[in-house]
C-alpha cells in the first residue's frame, strides 16, 4: 500500500492505495464519489472521465500513483455548491439525460473541450464527444445541449408552464440529480460490511461437470464461502413455460461463460483470485453452435436440454396460418422471395449489471439493476424456496435496459443465497465482458420470406419461415418466436398470411428480449421485400406502402384490434420532409434514399403469469403537507416513467410537480406493475395512475361539494386550487385536502389497469395482442463508397405515432434513441462467436455508433389520440427501431443497386454484394 | 507469495532506466497508459513494477533541430494539431494522430506510446478467462496461433496509425539504453514477429522521433475502420512521394510490422500494389476478414497513388 494525498473537488484526502490501482476505483471506492461511472474499464466508453489538474482523463486507465498530489475534479465538483453549471442546466433543459449513466462523462468531456474551443461547430461537438458512448439519446439532445450552451441560449422560462402537464416538454424529475452525478445506481450504493461476489465461468460450451475442487479457493484468507450449482438447484426462467435455468450450472454447462461457482470474499480482488483457484473437471460433449444443426436429430449426441419434445434442440415451434396461403402463393401475380441472415446484437446499456443483497427481520432485500422487479421477486422466492412475502426487490436508478435487464438473473439468486448463508450483505458487479456473456440480446436469425403482390400493388399473401437462435436457455424466447411472425400482420393489410418460427437451443449465451422485441428482423425482411415489389411493379415504394396500409378501427387477419393508426400520417410526414419525391431514384450513383415503416405493440395484453391481478396498480396518498405520494411498481430505467406518472397525476389533480412525490419499483413499498418490457408502462401504469388520480379527485370534489353545498360539476382543480366556476368557493389545494381528509378520515386512492379481453379463439391467438399499437416511418439518406462498401448515413427523418406525447421532450428522446440503436444494428453491431466463444465482448470490438457515426436526426411525433391510452398516449420506446434498419438497406439499394440481406450492412458485406452485382453485370 | 506492486514516477531518463535495470525484467514503462493499462486490465501484462515516464520533461517538445524535426516521445496525440511547425511541415502526422482511438484516448496517449503500442489480435486482446477458454495462443505462452488455427508464428498486428505516416516520411527515432543514445530508422525497430514485435532492448526508452526536414514530400493517409471514432485500425496506409517521384508505401494493421514498399510514381502501379499485397501477412484476427482487408490494400494504395499523381 502507498500513502498519497489527493485534492478532490477542493477537498484534500490522505489515502492508502494499492500501487496499481486506478483513479476511478479510488474515487468510487475510497472517496465514495460515485458520479464517476464505470462502463467498460477499458477506456472505450468515457463514463469515468474526470479532470486531473484541469485536463481530462478516463479514470479507469489512470494509475492512481501518477496523479498523487494532483487536483482532481469530478462531476460532483462541477456545480457551484447547489447552483448547476450552465452546461448542466442545458443538459437538463434539453432532455440530454435519459438513464443518466453516461451523463457525468459527457459533461466532463464537453467542459474540457469547450475550454479550448468555446465556439465549436456542431461537427466539432460531434467529434469531441466521440469517445463517450451513449445508448439512450442518439446523441441528438446531448449535442443540442452543448450547442445551446455555446450559443449562450437563455434558459427557458418554465414558470408559465408550471401547471401545463400533458403535452408540455419537461426534463425528467430526477434530471438535476443525474446531471450532478448524485443519482445512485446499483453499484453506487454501499451497504455496510458487504462482501464481494465473483464468479467462475465455464470455459466449455457443452460439457459434463465431473468434479469441482474448491478447497484451494476456500483456503484463501478473506474468502467466506465458495458455492456451486448443487446448492441452488431450483430451476427458473422469466416465462413459466421455460423454467430451464439454474443459478449456477448443475451437472453440466451449456455455454462458455455460464456460472459454475461463486465466491464471496472480503474484497473483489480476493474473490477473483479465489475463483481462479477453483478446479473444475469437465467431460466435453458435442457442442451445437449452428441453428440448422440444432433443428436436426442429435443422434447419439446429448441434447442441450432433455425436455425438448423430440431428439433435437428445438425449444419452441410457433406456427399460425390465416386465409389461404397455399392458394395465395400459387395465384399471386408477383411473388417476391428472399432469404435473410441476422447476427445477434446486444443491448449495450452503459451500466453493467450490479446488485447488493442483505437479510434482516424482513427477510431478503435486494437492490439490483433490473427492469422487472416483479418477476425477480417471484423467482427469488422460487429459487431460494421462501415465500414471496420474505423478498423485497428495490430498483435504484438504472443505467439503461432495453430488454437486457428484464430477466431474473443467476447473479441475483446467488448473492441472495450467499447473503442468507453468511449473514452478511453480499454485492456483485459485472465487468463488460460479463455483461456480454449474460447477453439476452436479440436472437441471431435466419429467415425466408415470400411476399405476393397483385399487379395493382395490393399485397395478397405473406409467408415467413424463421429460425431463431436462442442460445443455451429459454428466457423470453417463446414470445420472441411468436413476435417474429405475428407482428408481420400490420401495418399492411394482408389476407393470406402465415409463418413458422423455430427457436433452437445452441451452446451460446442465451438470447432474449431486446428493444423492438422479436419483430425487428422480420420487419427488416418484409420492408425489403416491399421495396423490391415496388421496383418490380415500377411503383414508388412510399406509394406502394400507402396503398396497403391497414385502416384505423379495424381488425387484422389475426384479429388484432387496431384502434388509432398513424401510419399514413407518419409516412407522408417523412416523405415531405425528406424531399422523397425529388430524391428517390434520382440521386447520383452512390447516393441514395430509402424508406420503411413500422408497427409494434403498446404493452402485451396478456400477462406472462396467468392470474387475476391487475397488470398495473398505482396508489396515491395525501395528507397535511398537500404533497401527493405516488407509489407504483413501474420501473424507470431511463425512459422517464417516474416523470410520466408525476405528469399524469399532476394533470388530473391540477397540481404542479412540486406537489408530487414518486416512489417506484420497490416490491414492498409499491403496488404491482409487471415491469418495463413490451412497451407497456405508459399505457398501463399511466392508465392506472390516471384512474387513481381520478378516484382521488372524486373524493376531494365530493367532500368540497358537500361541505359548501355546491354541485360537483361546478368544481375545478387547477393551479393548486380547488374552486367553483363562480369562485364562490375558492380554496387552496391544502385547504381542500384538509376538508376532504376530515370527511373521509384518510385520503388515499388507487387505480388499476387491466387490458380488455382481446383476440381470436385459436391457439396462439394471444401472441402480440395489445390494447393499442404504434406505427411509424423512417426515411434515410446514405452515401456508399463503391470501392470500400462503406455506408455513411447522412440524415434520418423519422415519424412515430405515439398516440399523444405526454412529455414531447421524453418522447423525442425515446425515438432518437431507437433510431440510433437501429442504426447500430443496421451498420456496425454484431456479436461474433468462434466455437461458441464470444469474440468481441467489449466496447471497442462491439461497435455501437459514436456521435460521429450518428447523422442529424429529424424527429416527428405523430399524435392520433388513442381511445384507450392515458390522454391518448401509446408506446414510443421500441416501435421506432423497426423502420430504421430496412430504411438504411433500401437506401443502399437506391444508392448503389445492391440488396444486402444479412445484417449488419457493414462495409465488408456491402462490398461483397457490390462485387456480385458487378460480376453479374459483366457476365450479362 | 504475491510480489509487492510498485509504481515509480521517474524524474529523469537515467532514473527510469536505473529503476528498470533494478526491476530485473519485471517492469513496464508507462507513458499515457492507454495501451498498457488496458492490457493490464485484461491480464496480458502482469509486471509488478510500473515505471511512469510522464514527468520526464526532456521527452517533450516539438522543434526543428538541425536537419530534423524533433517530436518528443511524450507529446500527446491530441496536442500535435496545435504545433505550428508540424502543421506547416508534416500535417499528415497530425492527420494520423487524430485518427487514433477517440478524442479521450488521444488526450492521454503519446506519440511514443503509439509507435510502441502492443500488437493486437482478436484472440489475444481478451481477458485471462477468455484466453484460457480458447486455449492460450503463442502471444500469451501458448503453443500455437489460434487465429490461423495452428501456425507456429504470431500474426498479431501493428496497429499504430502514426508509425506508417512517420515511416512514409523517413522518420528515425532516438532511444536511450543504459548510458547510450542510439538513432535508428523507425521501421527498423519492428521485427515482424507478433510475439516480440520490436527489437529494442527492454530497458530502452524512446526519447524522440526525428523526421528529416526539407524532403519536399507529399503524403496521403487512409485508415480503415467501421466507425469514425474509437476503432483500432484494420488497415492504415501512408503513401509518400518526393519531388522526384520516389514513393514510400507504408501499411499498418495487416502485418506484425509495418509493410514498407519503395518505388517510383512512374512504376507500374499494379506491380507496386501487388508487392504490398503480397508482403502483408494478414490473418483472420480482426472483425473484418483477412480477405476484405487485403482487398482494401489495393483500394487504399491506388487511391493514394491517384491523389499523389494529381
Amino acid at each position: 500500500m502507498e500513502a498519497i494525498s489527493l485534492t478532490v473537488n477542493g477537498k484534500e484526502h490522505n489515502l492508502l492505495v494499492e500501487a496499481h490501482d486506478t483513479l476511478a476505483h479510488v474515487l468510487r471506492n475510497k472517496i465514495h464519489l460515485t458520479g464517476t461511472k464505470l462502463g467498460c474499464e477499458q477506456a472505450s466508453c468515457g463514463a469515468c472521465s474526470v479532470f486531473v489538474d484541469g485536463k481530462i482523463v478516463q479514470g479507469c486507465i489512470t494509475p492512481i500513483m501518477r496523479v498523487a498530489g494532483s487536483s482532481i475534479t469530478t462531476i460532483e465538483g462541477i456545480a457551484d455548491k447547489n447552483k448547476l453549471h450552465r452546461l448542466q442546466e442545458k443538459f437538463v433543459e434539453k432532455g440530454a439525460i435519459q438513464c443518466g449513466y453516461c451523463t457525468p462523462g459527457m459533461i466532463m468531456t464537453s467542459l474540457e473541450f469547450l475550454e479550448s474551443n468555446p465556439n465549436p461547430s456542431t461537427d466539432e461537438i460531434r467529434e469531441a464527444l466521440s469517445g463517450n458512448l451513449c445508448r439512450c439519446t442518439g446523441y441528438k439532445k446531448i449535442i443540442d445541449a452543448v450547442q445551446a450552451y455555446v450559443d449562450n441560449e437563455t434558459n427557458q422560462d418554465i414558470s408559465n408552464t408550471k401547471y401545463n402537464m400533458v403535452g408540455q416538454s419537461r426534463p425528467y424529475i430526477e434530471a438535476q440529480k443525474k446531471v450532478q452525478g448524485k443519482a445512485d445506481y446499483a453499484d453506487d450504493i454501499q451497504i455496510k460490511n458487504a462482501l464481494h461476489c465473483s464468479f467462475l465461468r465455464s470455459t466449455h460450451a457443452h460439457a459434463r461437470i465431473i468434479a469441482i475442487d474448491t478447497s484451494e479457493a476456500e483456503a484463501i484468507k478473506g474468502v467466506h464461502s465458495v458455492i456451486t450449482g448443487r446448492e441452488l438447484p431450483v430451476k427458473f426462467g422469466v416465462l413459466p413455460i421455460s423454467q430451464d435455468e439454474t443459478a449456477m450450472a448443475v451437472e453440466k454447462v451449456r455455454y462458455i461463460g455460464e456460472i459454475v461457482a461463486a465466491v464471496a470474499a472480503d474484497t473483489e480482488a480476493i474473490a477473483k483470485e479465489a475463483c481462479s483457484k477453483i478446479k473444475v473437471k469437465y467431460e466435453p460433449l458435442h457442442p451445437f453452435f449452428e441453428m440448422m444443426e440444432s433443428c436436426e436429430d442429435v443422434g447419439e449426441n446429448e441434447q442441450i436440454h432433455d425436455h425438448c419434445k423430440f431428439n433435437n434442440n428445438i425449444h419452441k415451434k410457433a406456427e399460425l396460418r390465416f386465409g389461404d396461403q397455399q392458394q395465395g402463393l400459387e395465384e399471386t401475380d408477383n411473388l417476391i422471395h428472399a432469404e435473410f441472415t441476422f447476427q445477434g446484437v446486444n443491448h449495450g446499456f452503459t451500466e453493467p449489471h450490479a446488485a447488493t443483497a442483505y437479510w434482516d427481520e424482513n427477510g431478503l432485500t435486494i437492490i439490483t439493476a433490473t427492469q422487472v422487479p416483479h418477476y425477480l421477486h417471484r423467482y427469488l422466492a422460487k429459487v431460494l424456496e421462501i415465500p414471496m412475502n420474505r423478498v423485497r426487490v428495490i430498483k435504484p436508478y438504472v443505467g439503461g435496459g432495453f430488454g437486457g435487464k428484464s430477466d431474473p438473473f443467476p447473479h441475483e439468486m446467488i448473492i441472495a443465497h450467499l447473503s442468507r448463508v453468511l449473514g452478511q450483505p453480499v454485492r456483485v458487479r459485472f465487468n463488460r465482458e460479463e455483461v456480454f456473456l449474460t447477453n439476452h440480446g436479440r436472437h441471431p436469425t435466419t429467415m425466408e420470406m415470400d411476399l405476393g403482390v397483385k399487379h395493382d400493388g395490393t399485397f395478397d399473401v405473406l409467408d415467413a419461415d424463421i429460425i431463431i437462435d436462442g442460445g443455451a436457455y429459454g428466457s423470453f424466447g417463446v414470445v420472441t418466436s411468436y413476435y417474429n411472425g405475428v407482428l408481420l400482420q400490420a401495418p399492411y393489410k394482408i389476407e393470406n398470411f402465415g409463418f413458422r418460427t423455430r427457436r433452437v437451443y445452441t451452446n451460446k449465451p442465451q438470447s432474449g428480449a431486446m428493444r423492438g422485441h422479436g419483430a425487428v428482423n422480420s420487419r427488416f425482411a418484409i420492408e425489403t421485400l416491399i421495396d423490391r415489389a415496388a421496383e418490380k411493379l415500377n411503383m414508388d415504394p412510399c406509394e406502394l406502402r400507402l396503398k396497403n396500409f391497414i385502416d384505423e378501427n379495424t381488425l387484422t387477419v389475426g384479429q388484432y384490434r387496431i384502434t388509432s393508426n398513424g401510419s399514413e400520417e407518419s409516412l407522408r410526414k417523412v416523405m415531405e420532409l425528406s424531399g422523397w419525391k425529388e430524391k428517390h431514384g434520382k440521386l447520383p450513383e452512390g447516393h441514395g434514399i430509402g424508406v420503411a415503416c413500422g408497427f409494434f405493440i403498446s404493452g402485451s395484453a396478456l400477462p406472462i403469469h396467468w392470474n387475476q391481478y391487475p397488470q398495473s396498480v398505482v396508489h396515491l396518498k395525501v395528507d397535511l403537507d398537500g404533497r401527493v405520494l405516488v407509489t407504483s411498481g413501474a420501473s424507470d430505467i431511463g425512459q422517464g416513467s417516474d416523470t410520466m406518472l408525476a405528469i399524469i397525476v399532476a394533470e388530473v389533480l391540477g397540481l404542479s410537480l412540486d406537489n408530487i412525490f414518486v416512489v417506484a419499483a420497490d416490491t414492498t413499498l409499491t403496488p404491482i406493475d409487471l415491469g418495463s418490457y413490451s412497451s407497456r408502462v405508459t399505457f398501463m401504469a399511466g392508465n392506472a395512475a390516471k384512474t387513481a388520480s381520478e378516484n382521488l379527485r372524486e373524493q376531494i370534489v365530493e367532500a368540497i361539494a358537500s361541505e359548501h353545498n355546491v354541485p360537483i360539476s361546478e368544481i375545478n382543480l387547477q393551479e393548486e386550487r380547488v374552486f367553483t366556476n363562480d369562485k364562490t368557493v375558492d380554496l387552496t389545494w391544502v385547504e381542500a385536502i384538509e376538508i376532504a381528509t376530515r370527511k373521509v378520515g384518510a385520503l388515499n386512492s388507487s387505480g388499476a389497469y387491466n387490458s380488455p379481453k382481446l383476440g381470436g379463439d385459436f391457439k396462439g391467438a394471444g401472441a402480440g395482442l395489445s390494447p393499442s399499437y404504434s406505427f411509424g416511418a423512417v426515411v434515410c439518406e446514405v452515401k456508399v463508397d463503391p470501392e470500400t462498401g462503406h455506408t455513411e448515413v447522412l440524415e434520418i427523418w423519422g415519424a412515430h405515432d405515439a398516440g399523444k406525447a405526454l412529455n414531447p421532450l421524453a418522447v423525442e428522446g425515446q425515438l432518437e434513441g431507437s433510431w440510433h440503436m437501429g442504426l447500430g444494428q443496421a451498420i456496425s453491431e454484431q456479436m461474433i462467436y468462434r466455437d461458441g466463444l464470444l469474440v468481441n465482448g467489449n466496447l471497442v470490438d462491439y461497435k455501437i455508433p459514436t456521435s460521429k457515426d450518428t447523422p442529424p436526426i429529424h424527429t416527428n411525433i405523430i399524435e392520433t389520440i388513442d381511445p384507450e391510452g392515458p390522454f391518448g398516449a401509446k408506446e414510443c420506446g421500441e416501435g421506432a427501431i423497426h423502420p430504421i434498419i430496412p430504411a438504411v438497406a433500401n437506401a443502399i439499394y437506391d444508392a448503389i443497386g445492391v440488396r444486402v440481406t444479412s445484417l449488419p450492412l457493414n462495409s465488408e458485406q456491402v462490398l461483397k454484394e457490390i462485387k456480385v452485382k458487378n460480376k453479374n453485370t459483366v457476365s450479362a | 507469495m504475491v510480489k509487492e506492486q510498485k509504481y515509480i514516477v521517474a524524474e529523469s531518463l537515467k532514473d527510469a532506466i536505473r529503476a528498470a535495470v533494478a526491476s530485473e525484467h519485471d517492469f513496464r514503462f508507462i507513458a499515457g497508459g492507454t495501451d498498457v493499462m488496458v492490457n493490464r486490465y485484461q491480464g496480458n501484462d502482469n509486471t509488478t513494477c510500473l515505471i511512469d515516464l510522464t514527468k520526464i520533461d526532456s521527452l517533450k517538445g516539438i522543434a526543428k533541430i538541425g536537419d530534423y524535426l524533433r517530436i518528443g516521445a511524450l507529446e500527446i496525440l491530441e496536442d500535435l494539431q496545435f504545433s505550428d511547425i508540424l502543421r506547416k511541415e508534416y500535417p499528415v502526422i497530425i492527420e494520423a494522430a487524430l485518427s487514433v482511438g477517440s478524442p479521450l484516448i488521444r488526450k492521454t496517449a503519446t506519440i511514443g506510446g503509439n509507435i510502441l503500442c502492443e500488437n493486437r489480435c482478436l484472440f489475444f486482446n481478451q481477458s485471462e478467462w477468455w484466453r484460457e477458454s480458447i486455449g492460450y495462443c503463442l502471444k500469451c505462452d501458448g503453443d500455437i496461433c489460434i487465429a490461423t488455427g495452428g501456425k507456429n508464428a504470431c500474426f498479431s498486428e501493428l496497429v499504430s496509425d502514426t508509425a506508417p505516416a512517420l515511416i512514409a516520411l523517413n522518420a528515425e527515432i532516438r532511444y536511450m539504453d543504459k548510458d547510450d543514445t542510439h538513432q535508428v530508422k523507425l521501421e527498423d525497430i519492428y521485427t515482424g514477429d507478433g510475439v516480440l514485435p520490436r527489437n529494442l532492448p527492454s530497458t530502452a526508452i524512446v526519447m524522440d522521433i526525428l523526421i528529416p526536414l526539407n524532403q519536399q514530400i507529399e503524403t496521403v493517409f487512409f485508415k480503415l475502420r467501421e466507425r469514425k471514432s474509437m476503432d483500432f485500425t484494420s488497415l492504415t496506409s501512408a503513401v509518400s512521394k518526393t519531388a522526384e517521384g520516389k514513393l514510400r508505401i507504408v501499411l499498418a494493421g495487416v502485418d506484425p510490422k509495418p509493410v514498407v514498399i519503395e518505388g517510383n510514381i512512374h512504376d507500374d502501379w499494379e506491380d507496386l500494389i501487388k508487392k504490398a499485397y503480397k508482403a502483408s501477412r494478414s490473418v483472420d484476427n480482426d472483425t473484418y476478414s483477412r480477405k476484405y482487408r487485403k482487398e482494401m490494400i489495393k483500394v487504399f494504395i491506388s487511391r493514394s497513388l491517384n491523389d499523389l499523381n494529381n
